[in-house]
């Protein structure tokens, strides 16, 4: 489903401070599975993560999402591919502070321009969905570390995305909840989604719902 | 001279065109020399993120091309009052030798444009660059036609001198004045709106076929330039008459004065951008088959049918209005009528 060829990036590419944190990634990940990447803090795991979702662009190599060259396209066909088939769980969640958890989840779908009365029914059916029915009108800061992660879930599936992208998902959780969190990843692949996690933390990378594990060290797949 | 507000606003912003031209000439070059879309290099990528930026800067550059085209006609008219002689932007254009060629140059790239602008944005709304090489080339070849258009202007700018005493417009566009143009006046009133009437309304003809997806990108091309050209004999050698209601004044200028209602805005708006549209249909054309552009292409060419027909419709009415509204009388009013009357009949598909 996404192949990538010979990706390499760079930061700060030309500068004293030049840092090349992918080093040639040749990988293939199959769809409607979880793949975690597992690695030390630095590894390239989540640079990996943003090239895949086209939060960000290599510096050489090709990603390809179902046959398609994604690396090479220009922005508008790219915030289009990203919009409509990804779907992102950040580590601290990125949640909007001051908005409610129903406000949060139905964001993502305002660019594409959704009627709002069937992107509030879409959103409020899936926090019903993680058990946030009674907390969806209430601000996103007066929630649990728990409830946030759903809220964050729910936002990441609110365009109904083929691929959702986690980063760190469990680091700020305890052993339950990322127990919890790697059930709702089963959910989501039973749905025939396909789950890209990154983590250095056993209990998901561990886990049975992962199907693969892709060990990333200094850039590099190991 | 320099020193008029008009000049320095005309002359800086074709100083900044040239710049920002000449600033993405190199990367033209590159463009040309190391594109290849199969490859994932690092030079690739880079060219790929840059093109999209370097493309608006360009856009940029030559949608100001638009302006400057109007701002040099109006300031002509409007400097006529610092010539002895001058009454109209004939005399200012005629003060120095430079003048009708850097108008001339400037209406060059101006449709010049205007098929870079269409090939641009047709390539920007696929998604696999298929014109880049087309549009970055193009953009090369523009780049000596804008620098041309540059010096030109500069040239007469600098060459204009307040104590030449000029020709007016009633000498250059007198019949038997020895002039091209001259013959363009003298030409009879009947032929010359029998030929602007055809021209015409072939060209909206065109344009509609185009608009509802039957036309040929060249065809509409070549019918809008052939109907700017007969639309500005029409004007030279009978419109202007009907709106000065004087038998022998031709100025195609005058008719931008505020004397007479800045009448010429009404005809020339419309039928510079409907040739700018045809022109851009045209350019089109050749790419029509890109296996990425097969939608798009029919799309855009439709939307600049709409706009050619709409442009040469408006400039053909406006003109029958002129002649209607007019107290002379050139030609027996009947065959006339006739004419004018079959014009839109004639624009029907």
């Amino acid at each position: 489903m996404i192949e990538l060829n010979g990706i390499r990036k760079a930061f700060n590419q030309g500068r004293t401070n030049e840092l090349w944190a992918l080093q040639g990634i040749d990988l293939e990940i199959e769809a409607n599975c979880v793949t975690a990447l597992r690695g030390p803090s630095g590894s390239g795991k989540t640079t990996l993560l943003t090239i895949i979702g086209c939060l960000s662009r290599p510096t050489s190599g090709r990603v390809r999402f179902k046959d398609q060259d994604i690396s090479g396209l220009p922005e508008r066909f790219l915030t289009q591919i990203r919009r409509r088939s990804f779907g992102f769980i950040f580590q601290k969640f990125n949640l909007i502070r001051g908005m409610s958890a129903l406000d949060n989840v139905m964001l993502p779908g305002y660019p594409t321009g959704e009627p709002r009365t069937s992107l509030r029914e879409r959103a409020a059916r899936l926090l019903d969905q993680f058990k946030l029915d009674k907390r969806r009108n209430a601000r996103v800061e007066w929630l649990s570390a728990g409830e946030q992660q759903r809220v964050a879930i729910a936002r990441a599936l609110i365009n109904n995305p083929e691929v959702v992208i986690a980063d760190e998902p469990t680091a700020n959780l305890d052993s339950a909840l990322s127990r919890e969190f790697m059930g709702m990843l089963e959910s989501l692949v039973a749905e025939g989604r396909t789950v890209l996690v990154s983590s250095h933390d056993p209990l998901v990378t561990d886990s049975t719902a992962v199907r693969r594990v892709i060990n990333m060290r200094d850039g590099k797949v190991l | 001279m320099l020193f008029q507000p008009a000049i320095i606003a005309l002359l800086g912003a074709s100083a900044v065109c040239l710049l920002g031209m000449a600033a993405a000439a190199p990367f033209g070059v590159q463009i040309l020399r190391h594109w290849d879309i199969a490859s994932g290099s690092e030079r690739q990528l880079a060219l790929e993120r840059r093109t999209y930026l370097f493309s608006t800067l360009v856009s940029f550059v030559l949608w100001t091309q638009f302006a400057v085209i109007l701002l040099f006609v109006f300031n002509a008219d409007r400097m006529s009052e610092l010539f002895v002689g001058a009454m109209c932007a004939v005399g200012t254009l005629a003060a120095d030798t430079y003048g009708f060629p850097a108008l001339i140059a400037q209406m060059f790239v101006f449709f010049a444009v205007a098929g870079w602008l269409s090939i641009n944005h047709a390539d920007n709304l696929a998604p696999d660059y298929p014109l880049v090489r087309t549009k970055y080339g193009l953009m090369l070849g523009l780049l000596p036609l804008l620098a041309i258009a540059f010096g030109l202007q500069l040239a007469y700018f600098l060459g204009l001198d307040a104590n030449v005493i000029t020709s007016c417009c009633g000498s250059l566009f007198s019949e038997g004045s020895g002039h091209v143009i001259s013959e363009l006046s003298s030409l009879a009133p009947m032929p010359a709106m029998g030929l602007t009437a055809v021209a015409v309304a072939y060209a909206v003809f065109t344009g509609l076929r185009q608009a509802v997806g039957k036309g040929d990108g060249y065809v509409t091309a070549i019918a809008g330039v052939m109907a700017f050209a007969a639309g500005i004999l029409g004007v030279i050698s009978f419109i202007s008459l009907y709106v000065y209601e004087q038998p022998h004044h031709h100025c195609p200028f005058c008719l931008l004065k505020p004397e007479y209602g800045y009448q010429g805005y009404w005809l020339y708006v419309p039928l510079f951008a409907a040739t700018a549209s045809a022109v851009g249909a045209g350019a089109l054309q050749r790419f029509s088959r890109v296996p990425t552009l097969v939608d798009v292409v029919p799309l855009i060419s439709r939307r600049l049918g709409i706009v050619a027909a709409v442009g040469f419709a408006l400039f053909g009415l406006v003109a029958v209005l002129m002649v209607l509204r007019s107290n002379l009388r050139l030609v027996d009013f009947d065959a006339a009528q006739l004419i004018l009357w079959l014009t839109p009949i004639c624009c029907l598909p």
